[in-house]
């Protein structure tokens, strides 16, 4: 029973990592030679934006804006303690402004394209049975790239930018306590070394959920702290160059997942920011079909 | 067992630092001062002007310190929604301004260093960014910057400060020749305007007489817009189609109905004029009705008692000001 729940929890929770400003690893492994694939579609919207000092509403030139992506997951276990992830969304970025001020600036309403390839080792460094859970240290590392053709230096137009151009270099520190009862409490910490002008951040992670046999479901809260060498938007220092704006953002969330047989099922989830700097408070959802070997 | 409770602490610990740290705190930026240009952003009141900044391309300068001022500061006086909804601009109608003229005139609100609001002195003037003056004006209880009335004084920005404005300063930065040619040539607006009254100076042989020189005086200009013209010449039986149609009129009466739009007092905002008479250039008198809502009317001897209404108060060239009007100030004829 308990090896039947851990593989569930296994498969379930990769639901969390493909969804954006959420980590790009979760908190459990596959076993070797298993894996899963998942494609979904998410979209989130925002009208206001945490700028410094306070939250304006309405998005500068664009009034408001909604992002929509497909995106392409994979997991993999190459042994039971070492797993590969692999993600790579299409992102498009829809702004609001009026045809007028389109002209008048020489703008546009859309941006979109692939964004980044996100590829990911994960190695679980320890684990410790207790009596009724267990608990795994798992470590991470990965790269995030553009591959799309995407320009993230188009001065205010990049406002509605689908990325920051920039190559990154992330790695994490996992911790991932399960009960047999299905309860499970997961808590990330990494870091992230950013290119093209982009801070670096501190990024964590902290899941509490639940596993039966016939549904799965989490909340989360993800962070992230740029470095403070960024700029404010508007603020000393910013010169239109997007990227090398310091985002901040404190964003919560659900996931669910439900099976409908061993290799097929559905997901879904929402979330929303609830504090941040120079980013959108958006709030967004999504659903996609996972496919489990 | 020892291990064992050693490592959940180490898990628990694990757990509250990325559960602590997955709130990053608003603190440590709520008490900062916004910018200038985050002012303009934030404020509803300000979308036009933020629109203006972004087209004219000065948004990304007044987010940052002012590098020509040992204060790092600027001070900006922050024209309304309001103040442009006058000349017809919003978001949606800047397109209608040539960009260089847009950014010279955002560059005319703004000044080095931090100018307070109780430091500003009727008589006074300020250097603006664009290089020319403006003139501090005291009229009852309200103080002017040219013909804009001060709103509310000293909004204070991390980079400078802001006073709020009921209109959008003007200035061409040449003479009132020079203005009207500019607007003529589709420098201002991005369509002509003021075709026929330049046509009509060059044809009456005045524009001598209004080009600014060495010693040579100021003036008050009313001049008319294009449409103006047209519907004159409706009303006298003609059909203006293009401007040089004003040459179908004697050259005489020309001169004698311009010389009825000019002012020789030194060139005045309309925040300086009062209700009553003045003596134009023609020797005929100009009737100017109340001073309402920061604008005034004109009425010629000629024109029957229908008056003219200022579309474009208060331009500042360097030999006076000139205010658009939108009726041909007849004189008796």
């Amino acid at each position: 029973m308990t090896k039947k729940m851990n593989t569930l929890l296994g498969l379930c929770l990769l639901v969390s990592s493909f969804t954006i400003a959420q980590s790009p690893v979760n908190g459990f492994m596959k076993k070797s030679g298993e894996g899963s694939v998942v494609v979904s579609y998410s979209k989130e919207n925002y009208s206001k934006v945490f700028l410094v000092p306070n939250e304006i509403d309405g998005v500068p030139v664009f009034n408001d804006v909604s992002i929509s992506s497909i995106s392409l997951f994979g997991e993999i276990g190459v042994s039971d303690n070492f797993n590969i992830v692999l993600n790579v969304p299409y992102i498009k970025s829809e702004g609001n402004a009026s045809d007028a001020v389109l002209e008048n600036n020489g703008f546009e309403n859309v941006r979109k394209g692939v964004q980044d390839l996100k590829v990911y080792a994960k190695y679980r460094l320890h684990t410790l049975n207790f009596e009724n859970s267990s608990l795994d240290f798992i470590g991470a590392a990965g790269i995030e790239t553009p591959i799309g053709n995407y320009s993230a230096n188009e001065g205010l137009q990049s406002i509605i930018a689908i990325g920051n151009e920039a190559t990154t270099y992330n790695a994490f520190g996992i911790a991932t306590y399960k009960m047999n009862s299905g309860f499970f409490a997961t808590g990330q910490l990494g870091y992230s070394v950013r290119g093209n002008d982009v801070p670096n951040a501190l990024l964590s992670e902290f899941k509490l959920g639940y596993a039966a046999s016939k549904f799965y479901v989490d909340a989360f809260v993800a962070n992230q702290l740029s470095d403070d060498s960024g700029v404010d938007i508007l603020g000393e220092g910013f010169t239109g160059f997007f990227p090398a704006t310091r985002v901040n953002y404190t964003r919560i969330g659900i996931n669910a997942f439900y099976p409908f047989t061993d290799s097929i099922g559905i997901t879904a989830g929402t979330n929303t920011y609830i504090s941040g700097r120079n980013l959108g408070k958006a709030t967004g959802s999504y659903g996609g079909v996972v496919y489990s070997f | 067992m020892k291990n064992l409770y050693k490592l959940k602490y180490i898990f628990i610990t694990i757990l509250t630092v990325s559960l602590l740290s997955s709130c990053q705190t608003e603190s440590s930026f709520e008490d900062e001062l916004p910018s200038i240009a985050n002012i303009a952003v934030s404020n509803a009141n300000f979308s036009t002007l933020e629109a203006a900044a972004v087209a004219g391309g000065v948004a990304g300068v007044l987010s940052n310190s002012n590098p020509n001022d040992a204060s790092g500061a600027y001070t900006v006086f922050a024209p309304t929604n309001d103040a442009f909804a006058r000349l017809g601009l919003n978001e949606n109608t800047l397109g209608v301004l040539q960009k260089s003229f847009l950014t010279n005139t955002l560059l005319y609100h703004v000044s080095n260093g931090n100018l307070a609001g109780n430091t500003i002195n009727a008589g006074g003037t300020s250097t603006s960014a664009l290089s020319l003056d403006r003139r501090f004006i005291e009229r009852g209880e309200d103080t002017y910057i040219n013909g804009s009335k001060i709103l509310a004084t000293d909004v204070t920005a991390s980079n400078g400060t802001v006073h709020v404005i009921d209109k959008v300063m003007i200035a061409s930065g040449a003479d009132i020749v020079q203005t009207a040619i500019a607007l003529q040539s589709a420098n201002v607006f991005t369509s002509p305007e003021l075709t026929y009254l330049v046509e009509a100076v060059l044809y009456a042989e005045l524009a001598e007489a209004l080009t600014a020189s060495e010693g040579s005086p100021s003036f008050t200009v009313f001049a008319p817009t294009d449409q103006a013209f047209i519907d004159l010449g409706a009303a006298l039986g003609l059909t203006f189609t293009t401007p040089a149609d004003i040459r179908q009129l004697p050259k005489e009466t020309v001169q004698q109905v311009l010389l009825n739009h000019v002012i020789a007092n030194d060139g005045k905002f309309t925040s300086e004029l009062n209700a009553g008479t003045v003596t134009a250039l023609g020797g005929d008198d100009l009737t100017l009705g109340a001073f309402t809502n920061g604008t005034l009317t004109v009425t010629g001897e000629g024109n029957g008692g229908e008056v003219a209404n200022m579309g474009i108060p208060d331009v500042q060239t360097t030999n006076g000001i000139v205010h658009v009007i939108d009726r041909v100030l007849l004189p008796n004829l």
